[in-house]
């Protein structure tokens, strides 16, 4: 069932692709069984329609979403089902019935599932209540900003690096200047796979034993990565290393576009020299295990490997302007 | 396709008939050939054909992407990231595969064996699961080269030396896990000598340190209490089969072996569900040194599977590790009946990697926590599986609040060695080469609460490693020499401050038995207000845990590690809550006596209008 599967990164496309899909095929079944003479009345059709984008949204969405979340989709989706069961007079009216019929009780049956509802709805509300009124205690949520304002400048192994100005010193052209035009024409293509553009050629492949320049700075980069990083932002840099499962959240996803794409290459600089321990307050530095790289790298390294995370995800680094 | 497939056949069917010609003159019994010696379950299967040479090429692509940095450029398993590994890459040269639906010792099936392998990765390894990353096609692109040009020994194409019982995993019916196959199956483990690796209860502590590899490397048996590490689960932990499968091919190139020969099919899904039934579920269930009873046996087939989290693999974490209150004196012992009434809390644990010396190959993955208490304390009993009890003999130089320890000669390891030989540096590697000429420390486990947490600005909390500057943390540690200590910790390099505690914490029980530490540690609720947790009823009490494998080389900060966790002191449930639904329920009633009564005089005014 493969392609049953929630992609990530695509998922609320495929969220909402798949439920507007089937609100299509619901109001196609609607439309053949009225033309068959065999239509399904309103008020049954709203609850079903309603029910199925409850289980959807329980079942079906992972990492689950929570009830207070639930219970607004629940709530938006009810008013449009009410929208659509109230379009005109006829259609309200169609759409009441059954509930006055059974509130007069109108037949032996009307009558059963009328004293019925007088016994449940109590009960329900009040286990509901009860629930409610039971003390629970879910993990608390924290929200935590994800890339906190950067400082101004950052010392690293005693060199001051002025952020706005600083260069990755291994970006560089076949003259040895620094071109981010040039480097970023020799990253992954950016398609499922994200692969090298051309493993026959030294400007593409890392590990081609001609690779020179900013090719074979990436592999570097990434020899430093695979001893270093990927225990936990994960072998394809995704955030699912081996340990992610010790984490609450997991690490940080780079082929994701809010994380380095959205970043300048010396906002990661400065992250990964002074990892979790180096955060302002927002960032939550008590809970953050990532490592002050400046410990275990020199700063050649921690350029290299932030130059191998991008070749690697296929996102140029943003610029200042 | 079908007519390159029918020669292929004819060809074999050539060759074997060119054999049996040959042998007959010879005088062999004709029963040494393979199709008699088939093992119950298997089938023989034909030869695949080779890869086009465009896909190998596509695949080099996916592979110099994706797989070099771990694999090699020879496909050798020596990556750069393979020295900081343990299981390491594959070395696929020799062709030597694990996971298989083929006999002992032969090559995988390519489309399915290899397939899944890079489709679901191999949990409790680096490998990880390729679907989503990579497409189907790009995946068998990828193993197209790596069949043609990195296994170099062996070729799925050589007629002469490759033949593939296939196991027919899809055609036999599992056995239902029925309390007597458990209960059979549990005997043939011990009959078929799984215990001498596996241990007696199925922690892989039978044989722990002696175990090779074909490449020389340290390896341990399987701990079946963690079906979701098992390499060949496939992203399906507690399907019966995949055990089935594992225990009838063998793991190749490790030492073990394929039981298809010695086993019938119906022995072997007995044993496969008995493995199956002791992996962990929501309910603790012990069979001291493996003996199950009808009524362990019952439990087993009746509990609850825990539930696997999508993204990692892994049994889902619950962050919040509740405390219930009992009456009278806290539980002596780990089979007290009162642990029962809290469910017990799966910690999820990685290697310490943040600091120096850092812990890349942790042996401790995760830990079993419940906690009790009653008006003065509280209690915790830890669980967790470590294949080996490890009490350091030589003194200690050092003291228990040191946590510098390098100049102990207590360091990190460089990364270098990519093959067995030369690799000083790895501790299982050491442990494989020289039994007894190692520095065994002593195993531990620690927890740590925010000092004075009441005060903390919320969200803010001592950082997870032994605190910091401004807010200290209160570190509650054991260790197997029988040390419990106290300790308030400034930051990840101060060395702990004693605290005046000591002699209010109280070691319960500290066991280790068949691979598996309990450790109870008691400690009052509340001390000297400034310097240690002053534990309250029913608030969010920020935790940490900590674990050591002494025969890992665990010791001071090489160790394992987990996230925040959340202490809830559970309160007695208060009256309200029984209250307000009853007036809830009273209440409605009341409204749909009174809505009920409208409606009716309405249609009775309408019936007399």
């Amino acid at each position: 069932m493969t392609w049953l599967k929630l992609v990530e990164g695509y998922m609320p496309m495929q969220m909402i692709s798949e439920l507007a899909g089937s609100i299509l095929v619901f109001a196609l079944v609607n439309w053949a069984l009225n033309r068959a003479g065999m239509g399904i009345p309103k008020f049954w059709a709203g609850i079903g329609v309603w029910i199925y984008i409850q289980l959807y949204l329980k079942y079906r969405i992972y990492p689950p979403i929570p009830f207070s979340v639930r219970a607004i989709y629940g709530t938006v989706s009810g008013c449009g089902i009410f929208m659509w069961v109230s379009g005109s007079e006829g259609e309200w009216q169609e759409f009441k019935r059954p509930i006055l019929n059974v509130m007069d009780g109108i037949s032996g049956f009307h009558k059963g599932v009328r004293t019925a509802a007088l016994i449940v709805i109590p009960l329900a509300l009040g286990g509901f209540a009860y629930n409610s009124f039971l003390p629970s205690f879910e993990e608390p949520i924290e929200l935590r900003t994800v890339h906190p304002a950067p400082p101004a400048t950052t010392k690293v192994h005693g060199k001051t690096f002025v952020l706005q100005v600083v260069e990755n010193p291994y970006r560089v052209n076949d003259d040895g200047k620094y071109d981010q035009a040039f480097t970023d024409a020799r990253i992954v293509e950016q398609a499922m796979g994200r692969l090298m553009k051309d493993v026959n050629d030294p400007n593409y492949n890392p590990w081609d034993p001609n690779a020179e320049g900013y090719i074979k700075y990436v592999r570097e980069g990434g020899e430093i990565f695979f001893q270093n990083c990927h225990f936990c932002h994960g072998d394809n840099l995704n955030g699912r290393g081996l340990w992610a499962y010790a984490f609450n959240p997991i690490p940080a996803n780079f082929t994701d576009a809010g994380t380095i794409a959205q970043l300048q290459e010396t906002f990661v600089f400065w992250r990964v020299s002074k990892g979790g321990i180096g955060l302002p307050g927002e960032g939550f530095p008590w809970a953050s295990v990532m490592p002050p790289w400046e410990q275990h790298l020199t700063v050649d390294e921690i350029w290299k490997v932030v130059m191998f995370e991008y070749w690697h995800t296929g996102y140029y680094p943003r610029t200042w302007d | 396709m079908s007519k390159s497939r029918y020669g292929i056949n004819v060809a074999r069917w050539g060759v074997c008939l060119g054999f049996s010609v040959l042998l007959g003159f010879l005088g062999l019994p004709l029963s040494s050939m393979a199709q008699e010696d088939l093992p119950e379950g298997f089938k023989q299967q034909g030869l695949p054909s080779p890869p086009p040479a465009e896909q190998i090429e596509a695949g080099k692509r996916v592979y110099f992407t994706k797989c070099v940095w771990c694999h090699g450029v020879e496909g050798a398993g020596d990556g750069p990231g393979a020295v900081r590994l343990w299981p390491r890459p594959r070395n696929f040269n020799a062709g030597t595969f694990k996971i298989r639906h083929t006999a002992s010792g032969q090559l995988p099936l390519i489309d399915l064996d290899l397939l899944q392998t890079v489709t679901h990765g191999l949990p409790g390894s680096a490998m990880p699961s390729w679907e989503g990353i990579l497409t189907e096609q790009q995946r068998k692109d990828v193993l197209a080269f790596v069949t043609t040009q990195l296994v170099q020994d062996r070729s799925w194409q050589d007629e002469e030396f490759e033949e593939f019982f296939v196991l027919e995993l899809e055609k036999l019916a599992p056995k239902e896990g029925t309390p007597e196959s458990i209960k059979r199956g549990s005997e043939l483990v011990v009959e078929k000598k799984c215990i001498e690796c596996h241990g007696l209860e199925g922690r892989g502590d039978g044989n722990a340190f002696n175990l090779k590899d074909d490449w020389g490397f340290s390896i341990q048996p399987a701990d079946w209490h963690k079906c979701w590490n098992f390499r060949g689960s496939r992203q399906d932990p507690y399907n019966v089969k995949n055990i089935f499968r594992t225990f009838s091919t063998g793991l190749n190139g490790t030492p073990m072996p394929s039981f298809a020969d010695n086993t019938s099919v119906d022995e072997r899904w007995d044993i496969a569900n008995y493995v199956n039934s002791l992996c962990e579920r929501e309910q603790e269930i012990k069979a001291p040194q493996g003996t199950v009873t009808d009524e362990t046996a019952l439990t087993f087939s009746t509990s609850q599977p825990l539930g696997i989290d999508p993204l990692t693999d892994k049994p889902k974490s619950n962050f919040v590790v509740p405390s219930k209150f009992v009456e009278g004196d806290l539980p002596t012992d780990e089979n007290d009946e009162r642990w029962n009434l809290i469910p017990r809390r799966w910690i999820a644990m990685g290697g310490q990697i943040t600091h120096k010396p850092r812990n890349f190959v942790n042996r401790i993955d995760d830990m079993w926590v419940r906690a009790l208490y009653n008006e003065t304390h509280i209690e915790f009993m830890f669980r967790w599986d470590d294949r080996t009890k490890s009490i350091q003999e030589d003194e200690v130089d050092w003291d228990p609040t040191e946590v510098n320890l390098e100049d102990y000669g207590v360091e990190e390891q460089a990364p270098q060695g990519t093959t067995f030989e030369e690799d000083p540096f790895h501790q299982e590697s050491i442990a494989a080469k020289q039994k007894d000429g190692y520095a065994v420390y002593n195993d531990g486990v620690a927890f740590q609460f925010p000092i004075k947490w009441q005060e903390l600005p919320a969200p803010r909390k001592p950082r997870y490693f032994w605190g910091d500057e401004r807010f200290a943390a209160d570190i509650t540690k054991w260790t197997a020499d029988g040390t419990l200590g106290v300790y308030e910790g400034t930051g990840w390099d101060q060395d702990f401050t004693e605290v005046d505690f000591q002699e209010e914490v109280e070691v319960v029980k500290a066991e280790w038995a068949n691979g598996q530490w309990t450790v109870i540690v008691k400690r009052p609720l509340k001390g000297d207000y400034d310097e240690v947790a002053y534990l309250e009823q029913g608030k969010y009490i920020p935790m940490v845990f900590f674990a050591w494998d002494g025969h890992n080389g665990d010791v001071g900060r090489k160790m394992a590690v987990s996230a925040f966790y959340y202490l809830v002191m559970e309160p007695p449930i208060p009256m309200s809550t029984y209250i307000y639904p009853g007036l809830i329920t009273v209440g409605i009633v009341i409204i749909e006596g009174w809505v009920l009564g409208r409606r009716a005089n309405r249609r009775k005014d309408k019936g007399q209008a």
